[in-house]
């Protein structure tokens, strides 16, 4: 039994990344700031059934993305791609099959690349990769926050990651990020 | 000595190994393969440096409101309570 008193003291330092994580769940502002606001009184009125000394950073994601998931049952605003069949197989190591590592600048890489191309994920893969790439959980950590089973979970990355990796390939290579036999035609011989 | 594990095998795994999932033994196989081989070794490095950048790329900055909208609806809760 965790004090509801301490609550704000022992969770508010996870603000940032369930902030981080809801804007790109949500792909808005004003929505993410809704859905993580919900997300903290909700956890405060079930602060009583949390287990002290277990995980409070996958407990807040895991309210985080059930009320994500009821938001977008109610409101089903754009047709929810939730999860594609698996017909269109994606290469593992997108850029590796076609690069060599030297070729690419990864840091050149904007923040607006990397955010459109996450955001551009079907939803169970966005969140998946969110969860294991950007936030470190673990595939167990990942499969209880979601409450789908451990394979599920790997599929889940792997495909997404494979996904986003075929995005940014393509937006590197719009961006002159990469050099392929195209863009290496206008250099001085 | 574990068996030795080749590019095909190495590179399907290479996504377990870098979450930290693979058992002991399956690890240090991968690894002592990744140590020896380049251009695996170059995967391993690309992967891991994309990684970073996606993590780094898609931290927001939390407005200042915002944290104070959130503990004021928990102080209001809690006065409700």
């Amino acid at each position: 039994m965790a004090d509801q008193a301490t609550f704000a003291d022992d969770a508010m330092q996870y603000l940032n990344q369930l902030f981080s994580v809801a804007q790109r769940l949500t792909g808005n502002r004003a929505e993410a700031e809704d859905l993580v606001q919900e997300t903290y009184l909700n956890g405060f009125r079930a602060y009583g059934s949390f287990q002290e000394g277990t995980n409070l950073r996958a407990w807040l994601f895991k309210i985080l993305q059930n009320n994500y998931k009821n938001a977008l049952r109610t409101k089903s605003r754009r047709p929810v791609k939730f999860e594609p069949r698996d017909d269109e197989e994606i290469e593992e190591h997108y850029f590796m099959n076609r690069t060599t590592p030297e070729d690419v600048a990864l840091d050149r890489m904007t923040d607006t690349m990397v955010k459109k191309a996450v955001d551009e994920l079907p939803e169970a893969f966005r969140e998946a990769v969110l969860l294991a790439d950007v936030e470190g959980f673990s595939y167990a950590e990942i499969a209880e926050i979601t409450e789908v089973p451990i394979g599920t979970v790997m599929s889940r990355i792997h495909r997404g990651r494979k996904s986003l990796q075929k995005t940014l390939y393509e937006y590197a290579v719009e961006q002159g990020l990469i050099a392929t036999p195209a863009n290496l035609g206008g250099g001085t011989l | 000595m574990t068996q030795p594990i080749d590019c095909g095998t190495a590179l399907h795994e290479l996504y377990e190994f870098l979450d930290g999932e693979l058992t002991e033994e399956k690890r240090s196989a991968i690894e002592e393969h990744l140590d020896h081989c380049a251009p695996c070794d170059g995967a391993r490095k690309f992967e891991g440096e994309l990684r970073i950048v996606i993590a780094d790329r898609c931290q927001e900055e939390v407005p200042d409101e915002l944290v104070d909208r959130i503990k004021a609806a928990i102080l209001l809760a809690k006065e409700q309570a």
